[in-house]
């Protein structure tokens, strides 16, 4: 047996506890635990500040742990995105292997000119161009800004005071500009939206919160909060069920407008005091 | 209508977004959910260690299992999975902590993070938050190498492990440890 005095490090007292000893060391060391006191007491210490800290840190991290079904849906929808894109990759694969030395340089010539000739085709249309950019802009990005909701009743959404226009900490509005990649953008060019608004049950949630552009002529900002206004007065009116609405405002805002706010394009625009005024109506009158 | 607790908030299916999906999950697809299901709140915990908000440690969770799936599909190396699966989370916890750094963000994260704590009685509980405070608090002040390896370690990672994710030496694994909980156990004590 070997000397009582010579006591174990911690590392190798943390060692034995860890199962990363190899067996001839830890059965060394064992016997020197049956005869040391001084020694089990400070691997018991070890063991119970490892006890504490995975205990009590756990304890303290589960409530910033949200739910996982939201994530979990949203992980599901990416991987099958992600399986339909697959065969457009397995064709590049494909081609690369199948291609080889001179025939892989003809053939990235070719696409390269394929590609010019796309750029080209662009440019000399720029009208277009803009027109996909700025519709794409008008819906958030689903992967983004799927919506999110809380629990509400129907007397929390239709009996209190109204609280459609809170307000988002511009932490967060900086934040929501730098996932949709334009974090130099000007805020006062964009209302960070509650894509579901917390009249209908949207949550302070960053996958409810999207940059809705104000520039753009007629899908805007104004839009959106006259389809809110309706949709929460239907709601209210028993006309229509909290969840097909909260379902149709985070799936096809627009298309949503269209079914219960007009059919077409919104006109409007907002006078200096702040009014909207709907423009096809005006010009009836 | 302030309180929000993260409970309450469920994210919308993207179902009615993208079409509904008529086909059959690919049985690479089943094993990156079941493995989603296994690894997620242990790499929350995980990412969480680089001071990250709960939503940032999200989005890094799910870049995780999309690279997962990717890697699987291309029949990548399968040996050690959960350790991959923790080296790429740590690689892209990293890199947001730095751009998160950069952007200047890190003071104003926790909009969303309001812990409520669950108290059993309240004698108990100022015994026990006590404790945490003091022991959470030795912790807060770690190194950052001594903070991921002890969380590592607590999430059933072996030495070996650590040492892949973090690239560096099992000694240096052992090392870490042994320091971080000497602090913790001195902690304790007091």
């Amino acid at each position: 047996m070997q000397a009582i005095d010579r006591h174990i490090q911690d590392e190798e007292l943390l060692g034995l506890a860890d199962g990363e000893l190899k067996p001839a060391r830890a059965a060394e060391i064992e016997d020197h635990l049956a005869a040391c006191w001084v020694c089990r007491s400070r691997r018991a210490e070890i063991e119970g500040a490892i006890a504490d800290f995975v205990r009590l840190s756990n304890q303290s991290l589960a409530p910033r742990i949200p739910p996982s079904d939201g994530p979990r849906s949203l992980l599901k929808a990416r991987l099958a995105e992600a399986v339909q894109a697959q065969p457009a990759l397995g064709w590049f694969h494909q081609l690369r292997v199948g291609l080889s030395g001179h025939r892989l340089v003809y053939a990235s010539a070719t696409l390269a000119i394929l590609s010019l000739i796309g750029l080209w085709l662009q440019n000399s249309r720029p009208g277009q161009n803009h027109l996909t950019e700025e519709t794409a802009a008008l819906e958030p990005k689903p992967e983004l800004t799927p919506g999110a909701i809380r629990a509400v009743s129907l007397a929390d959404t239709c009996g209190g005071p109204s609280d459609k226009n809170r307000a988002v900490p511009l932490s967060v509005q900086r934040e929501v500009f730098g996932r949709y990649g334009i974090a130099t953008a000007r805020p006062q060019d964009y209302e960070v939206d509650y894509l579901i608004t917390p009249e209908l049950g949207g949550a302070d949630d960053i996958r409810n919160l999207w940059p809705q552009p104000y520039g753009v002529k007629n899908w805007s900002a104004f839009a959106k909060d006259q389809l809110e206004d309706r949709l929460h007065e239907m709601v209210c009116a028993g006309k229509l069920d909290l969840p097909a609405a909260q379902h149709e405002i985070a799936t096809d805002w627009i298309g949503a407008y269209k079914k219960y706010v007009q059919n077409g394009e919104p006109a409007m625009q907002r006078s200096e005091n702040g009014t909207v005024y709907d423009l096809a109506k005006l010009s009836l009158d | 209508m302030s309180a929000d607790s993260a409970d309450d908030v469920v994210a919308m299916s993207l179902s009615g977004v993208t079409g509904v999906d008529h086909r059959a999950t690919t049985p690479v697809e089943e094993e990156v959910i079941g493995l989603f299901d296994d690894l997620r709140v242990p790499l929350f915990r995980y990412t969480l260690a680089f001071r990250l908000s709960s939503h940032d440690c999200e989005d890094v969770i799910q870049e995780v299992f999309l690279a997962l799936f990717q890697h699987l599909q291309q029949g990548r190396s399968r040996r050690n999975l959960r350790g991959w699966i923790f080296r790429v989370a740590h690689n892209l916890a990293l890199k947001k902590a730095n751009s998160n750094r950069r952007h200047q963000q890190e003071q104003d994260a926790p909009w969303f993070d309001e812990p409520a704590d669950h108290a059993p009685n309240a004698e108990e509980q100022l015994v026990w938050n006590e404790r945490r405070l003091r022991l959470l608090s030795v912790f807060d002040a770690l190194p950052d190498g001594d903070r991921f390896c002890l969380r590592l370690r607590a999430e059933g990672l072996s030495y070996r492990e650590i040492a892949e994710v973090l690239d560096i030496s099992i000694g240096s694994v052992s090392e870490y440890l042994t320091r971080s909980l000497a602090r913790l156990a001195r902690a304790d004590r007091r």
